[in-house]
């Protein structure tokens, strides 16, 4: 708690500065991006979340005005083929991280609401079990941004 | 022991043949796959053949549209291999994205899908029985799920990018694993090796 305390002192008049990164009760996320993919098809969320706090942390999704359904996914690849599946919930044990990233854990963006372009930014609000849920500045970032 | 026995003859062959063979750091296909064939349908709807696109050195991807993460990470990583050709040759080779999704992949989503990667990517779909013709081809498959609550289906597709020459032989194959660099490398030798030198 110390470690993050610091961070926020030292690291809060920058914060106005870096929209995807958000520190609250310890747990940051960073790095927040969504990969606009043209027309209705679904784009791809990524982000890297540490959890500083001294609990274990459960994050079950996310909700956003910009799409009608957002969900937590895994691409798998195997034997060289690749799928995708839903995943509930991702555990992030006390000080440990987690990344979404491409080839990984996504959040699969649906049905987007308006129109949206590259450099955006969209208000993303990350869901966890028992804890208050947590306000995310994503950046809307190029089909081919890896 | 079956592919060495199989290889060695192949190897002899193309030594007495004086073209070398190409060393692919990703997987040699040449003598393992068989040449580009396809009737499939364009981005305008139209009925296309291998014989449309032939020509260019050519890379093949299966995929669908919806799909936020791996299909467009793939697409990306071609993209930036693209990228680092001179810049004389990157329209001399293209990619056809072919969908296994053609309930939702209409000829006008493809087109606007592919050309948010370059004007070298190429939307290709069709009925199931020619999807079927060129998975079964080049031996690979693909699965549609069950829709959800949300009419969402998940597809289960091959990762592999298939490379062929202008003339529609099999070059290389490229999985997931293979390293950028080596991916990079191998489609600027085909590029290359198309014009000649």
């Amino acid at each position: 708690m110390r470690t993050a305390f610091r961070c926020l002192t030292t690291a809060g008049p920058l914060l106005a500065l870096l929209p995807s990164l958000a520190l609250a009760a310890g747990i940051e996320v960073s790095d927040a991006r969504i990969r606009l993919l043209p027309g209705d098809t679904p784009g791809a969320g990524y982000f890297r979340l540490h959890n500083g706090t001294e609990e274990p942390v459960r994050l079950t999704g996310a909700r956003s005005n910009a799409y009608l359904h957002i969900m937590l996914h895994e691409s798998m690849q195997k034997d060289g083929m690749a799928s995708m599946h839903a995943v509930p919930s991702l555990e992030i044990a006390p000080g440990a991280g987690v990344e979404l990233k491409p080839g990984g854990y996504h959040l699969m963006m649906m049905q987007r609401q308006a129109p949206l372009s590259i450099g955006d930014e969209v208000p993303v609000t990350l869901e966890f079990d028992g804890r208050d849920a947590l306000p995310v500045m994503f950046k809307v970032v190029s089909p081919a941004a890896m | 022991m079956v592919l060495r026995a199989y290889l060695i003859p192949a190897l002899v062959a193309l030594v007495l043949a004086g073209c070398g063979g190409e060393d692919w750091r990703t997987t040699d296909i040449s003598e393992r796959m068989p040449a580009l064939d396809f009737d499939l349908m364009n981005e305008d709807g139209q009925a296309v053949t291998w014989d449309d696109y032939a020509g260019k050195p050519t890379l093949m991807f299966f995929g669908y549209t919806h799909c936020p993460d791996v299909c467009p990470t793939t697409l990306a990583q071609l993209m930036l291999s693209i990228r680092k050709l001179d810049p004389a040759l990157r329209d001399d080779l293209q990619v056809l994205f072919i969908s296994v999704d053609p309930k939702r992949d209409t000829p006008e989503i493809l087109k606007t899908y592919t050309d948010a990667f370059g004007p070298q990517f190429i939307g290709l779909t069709g009925t199931k029985a020619q999807i079927d013709a060129v998975t079964n081809r080049y031996r690979v498959t693909y699965t549609l799920g069950d829709p959800d609550a949300n009419g969402n289906y998940d597809v289960t597709h091959s990762s592999a990018v298939f490379a062929f020459r202008g003339d529609g032989k099999p070059a290389f194959l490229a999985i997931q694993s293979d390293p950028p660099s080596a991916i990079t490398g191998d489609i600027n030798t085909l590029v290359r090796e198309s014009q000649g030198g």
